[in-house]
């Protein structure tokens, strides 16, 4: 392996990871630009919808469905776990987050993580301890570009990222709803005076980012070949820190977030030595917030109220 | 005919009387003020109006129905468009952008028609975006559309503001100070304009503190003072009022006038 | 009030049978982590000394003795596993099971010691764990120098590899794999270690580092990980197109690594110790799956039912609790366990042997004995 198939491979590497990063970060921002609240309960949510992926594309399977119907199986494991924990961020946010709007910040972020402890322990009740494997649907076969190795799934995960948040992007932007959600982001009160149904536009916030987290739930599961109820937790650490160092609240800000902390990794574990890979996310995370406190992308939280 | 009228309308915070017992009545297609010393309930009036919080007794109600416990996006759909006194814009918006919201609460597609159905909601945008083109055209932004808000020159955004609140097609206006801040030359084309939108049949209830945009296009004026009604009359007649030049210390109408 | 004199009386005796009853109690206690990352082999220990104690009371037991498992969670993490250890003291506990990282085993063994309790690690393999004089521990799994030295033994001549990289998870385990590999390695000089790369346990994506290691391009790739971790690294690894061979160890030797490794495990070479068929092991392979409801069985489930056995077998021995006479008999009597003979030798160590296992076909497949240097 040459010195340029290394980098090649190392960028497929790094693009790979960032782009689930970046999924998961998506979640946190567009939650914290609507409702300025870490939703703690995300990463459960992504290991909820590896779950639910988990089990209709073992259902699938058992009725040789999958070999018949590949096309058809993509879509309806991704569409089950993301309508079922969009529904679920729906339920928890209704349950958890509403009632607690007017109070203080603290008892809203306690039931974030009070909520995140109950969906993990939940999880682990229903879906046991251990790891649990994923059936494979891409196997190893891949291409090979200047001497790096990208396989089909990889492929297939990276293109439907890139797909999902195109689309998130042009629903926000275009859209009369995305409109909304942003209206509401930056100022609630003038966007309810506007007359945008403040409730309704949170709900659809707790249906598409969940709903994000569980795609790249399904991705992680179906190209790692394993999941757990636990999971999440590393998960959510990175993809926090990606909205973080993105700029919470800014969604393009969570994508390029997502890539640097991919990036950043990899580079890490591939130029030096990887036994501090990890501890690289935060230096670069407290680096970028020392010169610019509120993320690359994000905006100077100063917004006045009534 | 009367569009929105306040009965014994009040509103304690705590141990604070911000306003007490005021009764105001808004003809249709005129200019209302109310003015006052800082602090004199001003803006507590326009937020119980709007729906910001509820008023603590009385009612308030608009041609004939009653406002006092809809929230700001109901009260929008009966036709009371407001801006407020620091500006609130969408920064990260688009001059574009910041009106088409203020139009979508006249549209038809809803929210999950909006989410599933794109390309019907993108092609309704587009209708969108010409409507708003001429709003803006008829403020004087147009030129700026592309731009972010928060790029404007300030009397560009005071203007941006009402512009959205305009396109949100209001039968009443209520406009917060819209001219603090502004130099004379801003201040008078801001006159110009809020005539001209009465000119079109909108009713406007303004709060401002600049005696002469207030005495030169106002058809009435209240004055309140400590959430008291002190005054009413034609500007000429408040002008003269012994309690009012009381009120203002003898400062701003005797300064302006 | 007649009424009220009958029932004081009842629970009166009621109270009196259950402490009499509760005197005769031989308590084991578990340590094994049953939340975490591991937690599917520390339930696996769990459920190992669980059988143990089935089989022994369906076959006796220990006349006027009954046995209770108290279950510990020593969640891979040396303070935990320190409270675990007290907790499982304070309940007085007469010998314990556990733990199963070295990193858990080695602290939580203090205060077992101080308190002069019998313990047995079913899966901690670090030299340590015995090396510190403590009279009470033994261990029913090979040390990490033993299994290391099969490792390089296979290597050097099984494989014949010029070059190895090396891959640990930074945990006490794992670490000290990779040091006497490195050692050995060093000594015989027929080897050349190309690189020492670290990853962090819980994390699922190791494709970084793997590709480093296809750029350094070694004849063979040391997997110093857990099962989860070495699962996923294996399909990484073919993922990436990497040719070298690789090889793991008793952590990942585990039915789940096959399972979620699927194609990509197959050929992969494992150390771990080769138990005879025997009537006792088949009868506890058979009592164990009905138990559980377990299609398989992990191989630390083995090591735990063999230091269950061993403890309850020599405290019906010895006739007697008292941890200093339960303690010389395991010693010096050699027991017939499910994972082979056991003998332990005065540290405390068990006589035990790695053989190399392949994967081949979604089994484990004895491949080489570094004993012999003969095939199976
Ligand atoms: N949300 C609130 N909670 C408590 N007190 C309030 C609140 N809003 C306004 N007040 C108080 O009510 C009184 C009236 O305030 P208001 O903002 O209505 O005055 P105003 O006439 O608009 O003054 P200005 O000309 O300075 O804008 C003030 O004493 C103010 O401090
Ligand atoms: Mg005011």
């Amino acid at each position: 392996m040459d010195t340029s198939s290394f980098l090649v491979q190392q960028l497929i590497n790094a693009l790979f990871l960032g782009s689930i990063y970046a999924l998961i970060a998506l979640g946190y921002t567009m939650v914290y630009g609507i409702i300025e609240l870490i939703n703690f309960a995300h990463g459960e949510l992504f290991t909820a919808g590896a779950f639910i992926g988990l089990i209709v594309l073992a259902a699938l399977q058992k009725y040789g469905f999958v070999q018949t119907h590949f096309v058809l199986t993509l879509f309806l494991v991704f569409g089950m776990a993301m309508a079922y924990v969009g529904v679920l961020g729906v339920a928890i946010e209704h349950v958890a987050y509403k009632p607690l709007r007017n109070a203080s910040r603290l008892a809203a972020i306690l039931s974030a993580l009070g909520m995140s402890i109950f969906l993990s322990n939940g999880m682990m009740l229903s879906q046991g301890v251990s790891d649990r494997a994923y059936p494979a649907l891409f196997g190893l076969k891949g291409i090979t570009i200047i001497g790096a190795r990208i396989t089909y799934g990889q492929v297939f995960i990276i293109i439907l990222s890139l797909l999902l948040m195109v689309a998130l992007n042009m629903f926000v932007n275009w859209t009369k709803l995305g409109k909304a959600m942003r209206a509401t982001a930056q100022n609630q009160v003038m966007a309810r005076m506007l007359g945008i149904n403040i409730d309704r536009t949170i709900r659809v916030t707790f249906i598409i980012g969940p709903a994000l987290g569980a795609a790249a739930g399904v991705m992680v599961g179906m190209y790692y070949g394993s999941v757990r109820f636990d999971m999440g937790f590393i998960y959510m650490i990175k993809a926090f820190a990606a909205a973080i160092l993105g700029g919470i609240g800014s969604i393009p800000g969570a994508v390029l977030g997502g890539m640097i902390i991919g990036g950043v990794e990899v580079a890490w574990s591939a130029f030096l030595p990887s036994a501090w890979k990890d501890v690289t996310t935060f230096i670069v995370l407290i680096l970028v917030l020392y010169f610019k406190p509120s993320g690359i992308l994000g905006e100077d939280v100063s917004e006045t109220r009534v | 005919m009367i569009d929105l009228a306040l009965k014994n309308v009040s509103k304690r915070f705590g141990g604070l009387l911000a306003v007490d017992k005021l009764d105001v009545e808004v003809p249709k297609g005129k200019i209302l003020s109310l003015i006052g010393p800082n602090g004199a309930g001003k803006t507590t009036v326009f937020n119980m109006i709007t729906g910001v919080y509820p008023p603590s007794e009385g009612t308030i109600s608009y041609q004939g129905k009653k406002l006092n416990n809809l929230r700001s996006n109901r009260i929008i759909r009966h036709g009371i468009a407001r801006t407020f006194q620091n500006i609130r814009l969408f920064k990260s918006m688009t001059v574009l952008e910041n009106v088409q919201v203020g139009m979508h609460c006249r549209t038809k597609s809803g929210a999950f028609r909006a989410l599933l159905n794109t390309p019907f909601a993108i092609r309704e945008e587009k209708e969108i975006i010409e409507k708003s083109m001429e709003t803006l055209e008829f403020l004087g932004l147009a030129d700026h559309h592309n731009e972010y808000a928060s790029n404007l020159a300030y009397g560009d955004q005071r203007r941006l503001e009402i512009a959205r609140a305009v396109a949100t097609r209001p039968e009443m206006l209520l406009l917060d100070e819209p001219a603090a801040g502004m130099n004379p030359s801003e201040t008078a084309e801001l006159m110009d304009l809020i005539l001209k939108l009465r000119d079109t049949g909108l009713t406007i209830f303004l709060v401002e503190h600049d005696m002469r945009l207030v005495m030169g296009i106002s058809e009435m004026v209240v004055v309140l003072d400590h959430g008291h009604k002190i005054a009413q009359g034609e500007p000429k007649e408040i002008q003269q009022n012994e309690k009012v030049i009381e009120a203002y210390l003898g400062t701003k109408v005797k300064a302006k006038a | 009030m007649r009424k009220m004199g009958i029932l004081v009386l009842c629970l009166a005796v009621a109270v009196g049978f259950s402490s009499m009853a509760a005197a005769k109690t031989l308590k084991i206690g578990t340590l094994s982590p049953l939340t975490g990352p591991y937690a599917q082999d520390g339930t696996d220990i769990l459920q190992g000394v669980k059988t143990a104690v089935a089989v022994f009371q369906k076959a006796g037991g220990i006349p006027g003795y009954k046995i209770e498992v108290i279950p510990g969670d020593s969640a891979c993490d040396g303070g935990k596993a320190t409270m675990a250890a007290n907790n499982l003291i304070n309940q007085g506990v007469n010998g314990v099971v556990g733990a199963y990282c070295s990193s858990a085993t080695i602290p939580s063994s203090v205060p077992l010691n101080e308190a002069n309790i019998i313990q047995i690690t079913p899966a901690s393999t670090h030299t340590d764990v015995t090396a510190r004089g403590f009279k009470q521990i033994f261990r029913m799994c090979p040390r990490d120098d033993v299994q290391a030295w099969s490792t390089v033994k296979f290597l050097e001549d099984g494989l014949k590899v010029k070059t190895l990289a090396l891959i640990d998870d930074r945990q006490t385990y794992t670490v000290g794999l990779t040091e006497n590999i490195t050692k050995f390695v060093n000594e015989d000089k027929k080897i050349k270690i190309v690189a020492l790369e670290h990853i962090t346990p819980g994390d699922k994506d190791f494709t970084a580092v793997l590709t480093k290691l296809k750029k350094l391009n070694p004849d063979a790739i040391y997997m110093g990980v857990y099962q989860p971790e070495g699962s996923l690294m294996v399909r990484q690894a073919k993922a990436l197109g990497i040719k070298a061979t690789l090889l793991s160890e008793d952590a990942v030797y585990h039915p789940k690594f096959i399972e979620v490794g699927g194609k990509a495990a197959e050929g992969t070479f494992l150390t771990y110790a080769k138990a005879p068929d025997t009537p006792e092991r088949r009868n506890f392979e058979k009592t164990y799956k009905k138990m559980w409801n377990a299609q398989a069985i992990g191989s630390y489930g083995y090591y735990a039912y063999d230091s269950a056995m061993v403890f309850m077998e020599a405290v019906k021995k010895a006739g007697t609790t008292d941890t200093n006479k339960v303690a010389a008999t395991i010693r010096d009597n050699t027991w017939n366990g499910v994972s082979g003979k056991i003998k332990f030798d005065e540290k405390g160590d068990r006589k035990l042997a790695h053989i190399i296992w392949i994967v081949k076909d979604g089994k484990f497949v004895p491949y080489w004995d570094p004993m012999t240097e003969k095939y199976f």
